[in-house]
């Protein structure tokens, strides 16, 4: 009967609209949800019997560009592990200071050296000689806070990394389960854009800890690898294994055993270098600020403090000093030992022969370390020695900057400017990556819900709706001539 | 397919990074207008801080050359002084001494009652302190150099005991002056004072103690006719007539080296007077290339802020049309 199949297909035609409304105010709904892909209804015509019946609701897809996504989650990766990299090195750069701070490295020494010159003029003046002691005694200071800076950035990271692998377990693990949830709803012929949405916010989550590619398989399944090759999910979640320690001094290492590397399903891996499949993200970040950049940022400063020490410690500026023992700078009091070079600049301090807070004299700052009794008050010779010590330009004892002799103040000033050109490259390198983040979100973000578009739609929607109850009151009024006619 | 739509993030997105964008930049210019600084010196210098720390260094040393300078200057114009009233002390009473050979016994006495007078005077002179330093101890700045003028006569009574004519005791103290033994350990000074740094690669050197041989012989002078006070040669009215002359003699002998001492101290006062007004304006230069390199021109920064701020504004005015651009505020 043909009046009945247009009345069906008309009521089909309700019911596909009334579908679109509902996955359009889903839409309308969601403009600004973070992650939420457009959906679409998709429409086929209804064949029952070889003939038309009207139209049929194919199912919902859910409008996501796979390309731009990846695209977009290896930027984020690389964002995220430029701006550590860059925050780490802006903290550094801090920790020793930059010529308009009033507390950085440059500007004590700077002190250290006109105590000095002004003691020289003037040995015979307790205020003068406790000047050289208290701006040595700052001088130290601030390698010692620049130190400390650094290694508790250290510790951070350590901690930040700590961090990272139990959101990455947990996530991993929810994957898995949500996986599993899409395969029996799809199998049950549900709709499942939900939960490829979460699915696609938790895959975001872990590719800014480690880049991943997403591996498609069948009935919705996704697989993880890194892009260093490292198969995080693939029905099983991978296990990552990391443990954090609560205090990192200078001389720990991961070579040395003292600092945790990573494993996955227990298996350990390299955190650095290619072979490693952890970098790009926030996570190989957070290694190399441990492992590498904090390392290295703290053995200039120990070339630095090392330098430092070496210039007083000779007996041929102090005559009085015994050989071997410590000269005006002393490492944790002993004299250093070339051998035990990492973290020097955290244990630097004044020589306790001249500090009188530590039961020392200020006269051996005049007559020398070794001197037992006061000399004459007016003899600044001493004085000038070490003043020339600390300007003589000298060969550097330590690797970690271009060889070649030179004064402490343009050590100290090549130290500064070092890592301060470092910072800058970082950040230079970090605004590219989010540059190129920005232009990929933005293109993402022109795929998202145009509530224009959708109140298009609407009019559309509204229009097809009401043509439809039109057909089926004219269907109506149709059965209704019908049936006066037997009347 | 070919995409008609753009998302309303999208726009979104854009105006608020915009907007962030600008304002972050507002606040960099706003602070620089306001301090004269660059809100990041790193970036501003590339990374080069060298030129700027140079600077800092030397600007914080010629401040410690400033105070070693007037101190230096302080110290051998006390010096200066000290040496010109030994001179005024020793032409005083020298012309007087020189004609005192023919002098009645008594006149002898009152000069050698003066010329004691003179001699703790010259101890007093060259026992100056300035600022606290014995300014002719060398080393020893914080002993006097001379002990009192009764503990150096009664040395040098001993020294000329048993002399019966000028010319003995004349040697006798003369020699006590050489004598390392003598005035040698009458002098509780230390060795030349070590040079005070006065600019780069500068020090003054302020040697003089009270055994520089002029000053030494200036003493011997004054102490042959207080000797007389102390009744050396008595009875002997012509001897103790010489012995005043020769010590007039010695007096005026020594004025010369007084000079000679004088004018190389003031040498020395002209370097530290050269390095002050050099290091001045050494400070005065390098104040104005530090500003040049480390300062932000006010100018500059003022008219980036005007530029921003305008901008910021256009960007207000989209942002306001743009969000009143909408189909659902047509669908009525």
């Amino acid at each position: 009967m043909s009046v009945t199949s247009a009345l069906a297909g008309a009521l089909s035609g309700l019911s596909a609209t009334s579908r679109q409304a509902e996955i359009l105010s889903s839409n309308v709904a969601n403009a600004t949800t973070p992650g939420y892909a457009r959906r679409q209804v998709s429409l086929g015509s209804a064949v029952l019997a070889g003939q038309g019946q009207g139209v049929q609701v194919l199912g919902i897809t859910r409008d996501v560009d796979k390309q731009l996504l990846g695209e977009r989650r290896l930027a984020q990766a690389s964002g995220a592990d430029r701006d550590l990299r860059a925050a780490f090195l802006a903290r550094v750069e801090q920790a020793l200071g930059t010529p308009d701070s009033a507390g950085s490295l440059a500007a004590r020494l700077a002190a250290f050296d006109q105590a000095l010159v002004e003691a020289a003029g003037r040995p015979e003046s307790q205020a003068r000689l406790s000047g050289i002691a208290t701006t040595a005694q700052s001088l130290a200071a601030g390698l010692a806070t620049a130190t400390k800076d650094i290694q508790s950035a250290r510790a951070t990271a350590d901690r930040q990394i700590g961090e990272e692998v139990g959101r990455l377990n947990a996530t991993l693990a929810q994957l898995q389960e949500l996986n599993v949830q899409l395969r029996s709803f799809t199998g049950a012929g549900r709709d499942v854009s939900a939960l490829l949405d979460k699915r696609q916010q938790l895959v975001d989550q872990i590719s800014s800890i480690i880049p991943v590619r997403e591996i498609s398989r069948d009935l919705n399944q996704i697989a993880l690898v890194t892009t260093g090759g490292a198969t995080l999910l693939d029905g099983a979640a991978a296990v990552i294994g990391f443990s954090a320690i609560h205090t990192i001094t200078p001389e720990m290492t991961q070579a040395s055993g003292g600092l945790s590397g990573i494993t996955i399903n227990g298996r350990p891996y390299d955190t650095a270098g290619s072979a490693s499949p952890i970098l790009g993200g926030s996570l190989g970040a957070l290694f190399a600020v441990r492992d590498e950049l904090a390392v290295s940022a703290q053995g200039k400063l120990d070339a630095v403090a090392r330098d430092l020490v070496e210039r007083f410690a000779s007996p041929t500026v102090d005559p009085t000093l015994a050989p071997g023992a410590p000269g005006l700078f002393t490492d944790a009091g002993a004299a250093f030992d070339p051998l035990d070079e990492a973290g020097l600049a955290g244990r630097l301090s004044l020589n306790a022969l001249v500090d009188p807070s530590q039961g020392g004299a200020l006269f051996r700052l005049r007559d020398g370390l070794g001197a037992a009794t006061e000399g004459a008050p007016g003899n600044g010779t001493l004085i000038a020695a070490l003043h020339d010590a600390l300007t003589a330009a000298r060969p550097l004892s330590s690797t970690g900057f271009a060889a070649g002799a030179r004064s402490f103040a343009t050590l100290t000033g090549d130290l500064m400017s070092d890592t301060s050109a470092l910072r800058l490259a970082a950040q230079s390198e970090k605004s590219f990556a989010s540059a190129k983040l920005t232009a990929l979100t933005d293109l993402e973000a022109q795929n998202g819900i145009d509530t224009d578009q959708e109140m298009q739609d609407l009019l559309v929607i509204e229009k097809n709706y009401a043509a439809n109850a039109k057909v089926i009151q004219a269907v109506a009024d149709m059965i209704d001539t019908l049936i006066r006619l037997g009347a | 397919m070919t995409r008609i739509s753009v998302g309303d993030a999208s726009l979104t997105n854009i105006l608020a990074r915009q907007s962030a964008d600008l304002r972050g930049q507002v606040q960099r210019a706003s602070q620089e207008v306001a301090t004269g600084r660059h809100s990041d010196l790193g970036a501003a210098l590339r990374g080069d801080f060298s030129p700027l720390l140079a600077i800092d260094a030397s600007l914080a040393r010629l401040s410690a050359y400033k105070s070693n300078t007037a101190d230096a200057a302080f110290q051998t114009a006390a010096q200066q002084s000290a040496i010109s009233g030994l001179s005024q002390l020793a032409s005083g009473i020298s012309t007087t001494l020189l004609g005192a050979k023919n002098a009645t016994p008594v006149q002898i006495d009152t000069l050698a009652a003066d010329a004691r007078g003179r001699l703790a005077s010259a101890i007093g002179l060259l026992n100056t302190q300035a600022s606290g330093r014995a300014v002719f101890s060398g080393v020893a700045t914080g002993t006097v150099p001379l002990g009192s003028v009764e503990d150096m006569l009664t040395a040098l009574q001993t020294a000329a005991a048993g002399a019966t004519s000028a010319g003995q005791v004349t040697a006798a103290v003369t020699g006590w002056f050489a004598d390392p033994l003598g005035f040698g350990a009458f002098y509780q000074g230390g060795g030349p004072r070590s040079s005070t740094p006065i600019a780069q690669g500068e020090a003054a050197e302020i040697p003089t103690t009270a055994m520089d041989p002029a000053l030494r012989d200036t003493l011997a002078g004054f102490a042959m006719a207080a000797l007389l006070d102390r009744g050396v040669l008595a009875g002997d009215a012509t001897e103790r007539g010489r012995l005043a002359q020769q010590a007039g003699q010695q007096l005026a002998s020594t004025e010369d080296a007084r000079t000679t001492l004088q004018a190389r101290i003031g040498t020395v006062e002209a370097r530290i007077e050269a390095a002050r007004t050099r290091n001045s304006a050494e400070e005065t230069a390098l104040g104005i290339l530090r500003s040049e390199i480390g300062s932000v021109d006010p100018y500059e920064a003022g008219t980036r802020l005007e530029a921003i701020q305008s901008q910021l504004e256009s960007l207000y005015l989209v942002t306001a049309r743009v969000s009143r651009l909408s189909l659902a505020e047509y669908l009525r």
